[in-house]
C-alpha cells in the first residue's frame, strides 16, 4: 500500500489519487468535532437557520473529540485529542460532506455505503484514525487556528486546527466508492457458514 | 486499624486514573504476539502505532484515548476484612475528587439517557457492583471504565435448551455486527446461563479476566479456542482496516439456570482499561494491576 504525505487543502484531482487502504500522513489546517448536538446544528445552517462557524469548502472535517483547556490569559490549548465512532454520524452525512463541500472526513470505525456513495459524487475520502491513539495525535497538533460554537461543552465545539504530519492514517473509503469496512464486512459474511461449519468439526473433533 | 473512608477514596479516584493511562502488560504481551504471526501489513502497522500509543501514554502520563467513559467499579469485600469506612459514600466521594482534580482533565460523558445532556454526574454514578469475598481480609476494588466504541456492541439473547453450536454461532453473529466499531483487537466476555442479570454480569466480568489465563473448566477452554479462532477468521483485523487479529481472547463463564439460557457478549477495546487495587487494614493500598 501506497504512503502519502499530503498538505491541505487539497483539488478533488489530487484526493482521487488516493486508493482505500493507502497510510497517509496530513500536514495544514483541519476541522475537528465529536458531536451528535454540533452535526444537528450544521444541518441547522445548510436549511438557513444558523450562519455556519467556518467556510469548510475543501476542507477537512473530522470525528476528533478534544479536550480544549484555556488559560487565566484566554489562550486555549488541546490536551489530548483522538478519534470518535463514525457511524454515529451516518445519517447526518450524505448531506453534509457535499454541504460543507468537505474534501475529507475521518474518525474512527468508517461510514456506511451511502455516505461511501456520496463521497464518490463529491469527490471525498475517509480517513480512519487510531482509537486509542490520543498521544500520537495530539503530538501532531502545531495550533488551535479558532474555535467554533464555544459555548458548546469541550468535545462538541467545532475546532479548527494546523497540524503536521498528522497520521500514519488510512484510507478507510475512497473516493472512488471503494470502502474497506464494506469489503472487511462483505467478506466476513461470506466466510460465516464456513467459520461455523469449522467449529462444528473441531466441537465433535 | 482498619480499611477508612480516606483509603476507599483514594483507591476509587487512582484506579480510574490509572486506568486511563495504562494498557495492562498482559494486552501489550498479546499485541506483540499477534504482530508475530499477523499476515496484513497495515494490521502489523496499526498493532505497532497502538503499542507505541500505549507507550506514550505511559511515558506522558496522559491519557490513551480521550473518551474516559463511564465510572464502573467491581468491590469484593472480605467476609474478615475490618472496614471502618462507609463503602458506598466513599466511593462516591473518590470519584468526585477524580473528577476534580484529575490532569489532564476528563471530557464530560456521563450522559442522562432522557435528555442526552452531558455531564460528570448523573442518577446513579459511579456504577458500583458488590459482592463478598469468603474469608478474606481484604477489600478488593476493580476500575473498568466503559467508553461508548466498546460499550455500545455488547449484547444479550435469551435461548430455551440452545445447543453449543447455536451459542458459539450466537457470537459469532454478535461479533460481526460489531465488525469493527468497538477499536479492535478486543477481549471478548462471554455469559452463559443463570439469569437475565446474572448472565449479563458473567460475562463483563470475563473481560476483566487475564489474557492467556486457563478456563478451568476444560470444556470452555476448547469454546474459548474455538471462538477466539472464529472471530479471527472474520478478517476484520486492528481498527478494522483487515487483518487476522480482531480478538485477543474470548473469555466464556457459564452459571446453572434454568432451560431459558440467556448469552451475553460484550467486547473491551484494545486498550483493555481494567484496574484493581486490594485494601488492607493495616493502611495498605495493594496495586494488583
Amino acid at each position: 500500500m501506497a504512503e502519502h504525505e499530503l498538505t491541505l487543502p487539497m483539488s478533488r484531482e489530487a484526493v482521487e489519487l488516493l486508493n482505500a487502504g493507502d497510510s497517509v500522513y496530513l500536514s495544514g489546517e483541519i476541522f475537528a468535532t465529536a458531536g451528535m448536538p454540533t452535526h444537528d446544528r450544521l444541518l441547522k445552517c445548510l436549511d438557513g437557520k444558523e450562519e455556519l462557524p467556518f467556510d469548510f469548502t475543501g476542507g477537512a472535517l473530522f470525528h476528533l473529540g478534544s479536550l480544549i483547556e484555556e488559560s487565566p490569559d484566554g489562550q486555549m490549548r488541546i490536551r489530548y485529542m483522538n478519534p470518535t465512532t463514525s457511524t454515529r454520524f451516518n445519517g447526518f452525512m450524505p448531506r453534509i460532506i457535499p454541504g460543507l463541500g468537505l474534501r475529507f472526513t475521518g474518525g474512527k470505525g468508517g461510514l456506511d455505503a451511502a455516505c461511501a456513495k456520496t463521497m464518490r459524487a463529491c469527490g471525498c475520502v475517509y480517513l480512519s484514525f487510531l482509537g486509542g491513539g490520543a498521544p500520537i495525535i495530539t503530538s501532531a497538533i502545531r495550533k488551535i487556528v479558532a474555535v467554533g460554537w464555544p459555548e458548546m461543552i469541550s468535545h462538541y465545539r467545532v475546532v479548527k486546527l494546523e497540524v503536521e504530519r498528522l497520521g500514519p492514517l488510512v484510507v478507510g473509503i475512497d473516493a472512488k466508492g471503494q470502502s474497506i469496512y464494506d469489503s472487511t464486512r462483505d467478506a466476513a459474511n461470506a466466510r460465516r457458514a464456513s467459520i461455523i461449519e469449522q467449529m462444528r468439526i473441531e466441537r465433535e473433533a | 486499624m482498619s480499611i477508612t473512608d480516606e483509603m476507599i477514596r483514594q483507591a476509587t479516584a487512582d484506579l480510574y486514573s490509572w486506568a486511563l493511562r495504562k494498557v495492562p502488560d498482559d494486552t501489550k504481551a498479546a499485541m506483540a504476539a499477534a504482530m508475530e504471526t499477523e499476515t496484513s501489513e497495515t494490521a502489523r502497522k496499526t498493532l505497532a502505532m497502538q503499542l507505541r500509543s500505549a507507550e506514550m501514554a505511559e511515558d506522558k502520563n496522559t491519557f490513551v484515548c480521550s473518551d474516559s467513559g463511564v465510572p464502573v467499579y467491581f468491590v469484593k469485600i472480605g467476609t474478615r476484612a475490618p472496614i471502618s469506612g462507609d463503602l458506598k459514600k466513599s466511593i462516591r466521594a473518590g470519584y468526585e475528587i477524580l473528577v476534580d482534580t484529575i490532569d489532564p482533565p476528563l471530557l464530560q460523558h456521563v450522559t442522562n439517557p432522557l435528555t442526552l445532556e452531558r455531564s460528570y454526574h448523573g442518577k446513579d454514578m459511579p456504577i458500583v457492583s458488590y459482592d463478598l469475598e469468603s474469608d478474606a481480609e481484604y477489600v478488593e476494588i476493580t476500575c473498568s471504565p466503559k467508553a461508548l466504541g466498546s460499550g455500545r456492541w455488547a449484547s444479550l439473547e435469551l435461548f430455551t435448551f440452545p445447543s453449543l453450536e447455536e451459542i458459539e454461532t450466537y457470537v459469532l453473529d454478535v461479533a460481526i455486527k460489531a465488525g469493527a466499531q468497538h477499536c479492535p483487537p478486543v477481549i471478548i466476555g462471554v455469559g452463559i446461563g443463570g439469569t437475565f442479570d446474572s448472565c449479563a454480569s458473567l460475562a463483563k466480568k470475563q473481560t476483566l479476566r487475564t489474557i492467556g489465563s486457563v478456563n478451568e473448566h476444560p470444556e470452555l477452554a476448547a469454546m474459548e479456542e474455538r471462538l477466539t479462532k472464529a472471530v479471527n477468521s472474520l478478517g476484520f483485523g486492528p481498527m478494522g482496516t483487515g487483518g487476522d487479529t480482531t480478538a485477543l481472547a474470548v473469555h466464556v463463564d457459564f452459571s446453572s439456570g434454568h432451560g431459558f439460557t440467556p448469552v451475553a457478549v460484550c467486547f473491551n477495546c484494545w486498550i483493555n482499561r481494567r484496574t484493581r487495587a486490594r485494601l488492607w487494614g493495616d493502611g495498605r493500598i495493594e496495586r494488583m494491576e
